[in-house]
């Protein structure tokens, strides 16, 4: 009994010592002992996974803190934010935020955008829809006239509903008149397992997911206003090229860095400058140029303003596709 | 060839090799100890792999794991306990070896054994490893789901003599893994919504303190009524030449061989696991060894023999269950659970494009299990000397300590957010009493460690399977890799009921 109770406080005192430790802020952030969690809120292996694993392998080289990735996969980036929401707002937790930010807030899936502030934005990478190459499909038309034969037959598959390509994939279905079975999966890489098994027909993909697949994979159109900066898909025609230009859709995924939005001003900008730096880091520069990434750097105020031009461009997007769910 | 090359590459640093002998002590010590397991420490290392290369991570986990299956033996042959699962059927011909005074010789043929059978089961894994890329793309949500249902299905049968208890501790499990909130809407799933989905209980259950919990708490709890027996009497061991003869070892081959082919095939059948292996191997070896004209010595009188077929394939298990996980990221019990969230936690995701794009990774985890078996070996037989003062430990002294790390190590494995951390640290401790309150009620407890582990794994390909095949659940019947699965679960579920009415 004398044990049980040595036991009991032991356990007492690794609870007390959890409950103190908590305390420490800002003048000595980072405190090297602990680790900063970049919350990407999608399976490991995904586009956006991919961006900010680069970014972050830059940031290590100028943190004294450990900086980790942390994947929490779930309702199309809702999960994710949601948790990261969740833990102290001190600046060791920030997100990998962007376009699915927004649509996962606006369909009222977390509360997301209304307490982050956006410390950094970053870069787009633009869309492109594709299908394996032993499909009959030549071209989007090809695509959209099988689909509209035999309505819900053809799977039009997407990285998770509250992200861009979610939105994407929705918007292109309402204007063929649903004829697509949009199905949400969870994250790029299960997306692509599919399409390329052969139990999807036609995937949402970022450029450089295509790059991986180039042998399998068919691209048939960019959803972005330009086409590709990448030699291998400069051929692929954008949605205006193809007679489709009314079509409004996210074109891409824009991607940015955010924390709660209680973090203090100073950690926050200690974050924004080290971040930016290994943003500016040749080694990023040569992975965004090599996946056909598209750099849009702001810091601060003017990430956060430019942020909410995208959230207004949106909205009526979201509304139309009869997502808009935000509380 | 290139990549074989770079993943050698990977492994070969002294940072690699430091950490894999310490994984290996550590792994063959906690197998030794009744009780503990490879689980527990496999789940305590991993805040470690964090900090590590993912090779070096990876090789870690490895060596610990096999470390465990192996140290198992150790008290199965001195004391006729096993010390895990693993050693259930060691323990006939292995005790019987140490009543006749050949102690030292079962020892040294056990970690041969493990040695052999460790570096068997590699080589098949690693000769088909270029093909099961292209495989892996024929397993979609229907087919993982089945997978993983069968899983489910055969460790409820096995586990237990009672089918339905194993069917209720795995539903459990699956319950268990609802918890927190929608994947595809993010509703959240737990009473009081309102007030409970702001606290961490939104994140659901997480694998590691639940782990935690049921393999390390439960045990200390268990182990406390053990306070009071006295230790157990320590046999002395007498060397003796430790190996079989070179002879003796051509004459196994049919053993060495079909134990190995056992443990693989059995290692890659999620949910099934070694001490299905152990048993299946050790009767194989009986009917061998017991027809008409064979040399070897009989299994069951305490040969050689009956220890190597468990020890070659329990092994062998640990190579057959590495190809569900790095094929198809579906764990087959805890311990491949814990290896996946390693590789997770390094952005390396498991499936076709591991096998496409990063061959160099996959070689080099290769590389590290064979550079674990060859430590285990080398520290197995350092050690004979020694594991009787290993299982002198006195439980007043291992219990605390047990319980010490378990604590540390639930709040280290998401270490930042005390709220969060703190929470896992009681996510970890309800989970023990509960383990421990079906452990004395005999209940098994792995199902439900296992419905935990693949609970959300079944419910999304469940839902995307359905949603693919536009509505219809006959999408499980049409593919015919999930037709044959099917089967598997019926025959898991009813043979064992069968076979009770032919006795009966």
């Amino acid at each position: 009994m004398k044990k049980f109770a040595g036991l009991l406080a032991a356990t007492s005192l690794l609870l007390t010592s959890a409950a103190f430790s908590s305390g420490a802020m800002a003048q000595d952030w980072p405190d090297e002992e602990k680790v900063v969690s970049v919350v990407v809120p999608f399976a490991a292996g995904g586009g956006t996974d991919t961006a900010f694993r680069q970014l972050t392998e830059e940031v290590k080289k100028y943190l004294p803190a450990r900086v980790q990735i942390v994947n929490i996969s779930g309702a199309g980036s809702a999960k994710g934010t949601n948790e990261m929401l969740q833990m102290p707002a001190d600046g060791y937790a920030v997100l990998a935020s962007g376009t699915h930010t927004i649509g996962a807030t606006m369909q009222g899936l977390t509360p997301g955008y209304d307490q982050l502030d956006q410390i950094l934005g970053l870069n787009w990478d633009p869309f492109i829809v594709a299908v394996l190459k032993s499909r009959p499909y030549k071209d989007f038309d090809g695509l959209v006239a099988a689909a509209k034969e035999k309505p819900g037959s053809i799977c039009l598959g997407n990285a998770g509903m509250g992200g861009a390509t979610g939105l994407a994939s929705v918007g292109i279905n309402l204007k063929f008149d649903r004829a697509f079975n949009v199905t949400p999966f969870n994250g790029g890489q299960n997306l692509r397992a599919d399409v390329l098994g052969g139990r999807c027909e036609a995937g949402i993909f970022s450029q450089s997911e295509i790059l991986a697949n180039a042998e399998e994979l068919q691209p048939l159109v960019v959803l972005y206003e330009n086409r590709s900066t990448l030699d291998a898909l400069s051929h692929v025609p954008t949605l205006a090229e193809t007679g489709h230009g009314d079509l409004a859709v996210p074109g891409g995924s824009y991607k940015s860095l955010a924390v709660h939005k209680d973090v203090p001003a100073d950690v926050k900008k200690i974050l924004a400058d080290t971040f930016a730096q290994a943003f500016k880091s040749e080694a990023y520069a040569e992975f965004m140029a090599n996946n056909g990434v598209i750099a849009d750097f702001s810091e601060g105020d003017a990430a956060e303003a430019y942020f909410q031009s995208l959230v207004e461009g949106f909205e009526p997007l979201v509304r139309e596709a009869g997502l808009y769910n935000k509380k | 060839m290139t990549d074989i090359l770079s993943g050698l590459d990977l492994i070969m640093n002294a940072q690699t090799i430091f950490w894999v002998v310490v994984g290996s002590i550590l792994g063959i010590i906690l197998g030794a100890l009744p009780g503990l397991t490879a689980t527990m420490g496999v789940a305590l290392m991993l805040p470690i792999t964090f900090y590590l290369p993912t090779a070096t991570g990876m090789a870690l986990l490895i060596s610990v794991y096999t470390g465990a299956v192996s140290g198992a033996s150790i008290p199965a042959i001195l004391l006729g306990i096993p010390g895990n699962p693993n050693a259930l059927a060691t323990v006939e011909d292995g005790y019987k070896l140490a009543q006749k005074g050949l102690g030292s010789l079962a020892l040294g043929s056990a970690a041969l054994a493990s040695l052999i059978g460790g570096f068997l089961s590699l080589l098949i894994l690693s000769f088909f490893a270029p093909f099961l890329a292209q495989a892996t793309l024929a397993f979609g949500p229907a087919e993982k789901f089945m997978l993983a249902f069968l899983g489910m299905a055969v460790i409820a049968a096995v586990t237990s003599k009672d089918l339905s208890k194993g069917v209720m501790m795995a539903a459990l499990g699956v319950c268990l893994s609802l918890i927190g909130t929608d994947p595809f809407t993010n509703a959240p799933r737990m009473p009081f919504a309102d007030v409970l989905s702001s606290t961490p209980l939104q994140s659901g259950i997480k694998l590691i303190p639940a782990l935690i919990g049921l393999f390390g708490i439960s045990q200390v709890l268990y182990d406390l009524e053990r306070l009071k027996t006295g230790n157990l009497a320590m046999p002395q061991v007498k060397m003796v030449y430790p190996f079989p003869t070179m002879k003796k070892l051509c004459q196994m081959w049919r053993v060495i061989l079909e134990s190995t082919g056992i443990g693989t095939v059995i290692g890659a059948i999620p949910g099934t696991g070694a001490s299905i292996a152990v048993f299946l191997s050790h009767e194989r070896a009986k009917h061998i060894t017991n027809k008409p004209g064979s040399k070897l010595d009989k299994v069951g009188t305490g040969s050689v023999e009956g220890v190597f077929a468990p020890e070659i394939a329990n092994n062998a298990v640990t190579g057959g269950a590495l190809i569900p996980v790095l094929t198809l990221g579906i764990p087959g019990d805890a311990v491949t659970a814990v290896l996946l969230g390693a590789l997770l936690v390094k952005g390396i995701v498991p499936g076709h494009e591991l096998f496409v794009s990063n061959m160099p990774l996959v070689y080099s985890i290769f590389f590290g299990m064979g550079l674990s078996l060859i430590a285990m070996f080398v520290f197995q037989m350092a050690g004979i000397r020694l594991f009787p003062k290993v299982l002198g430990i006195p439980p007043s002294l291992l219990i605390p300590i047990v319980a010490m790390l378990s604590f540390v190590g639930t709040y280290a494995v998401d270490g930042q957010a005390p709220l969060t951390a703190t929470y896992n640290m009681g996510v970890a401790f309800a989970l023990g009493v509960f383990g421990y309150l079906m452990k004395k009620a005999d209940y098994p407890v792995s199902p439900l460690v296992l419905g935990l582990i693949l609970g959300q794994m079944l419910e999304e390909n469940l839902r995307l399977a359905v949603k693919l095949a536009q509505g219809s659940y006959l999408t499980f019947v049409q593919s015919p890799i999930a037709l044959t699965m099917l089967v598997g679960v019926t025959l898991a579920l009813l043979l064992p009921r069968l076979r009770k009415q032919k006795k009966a």
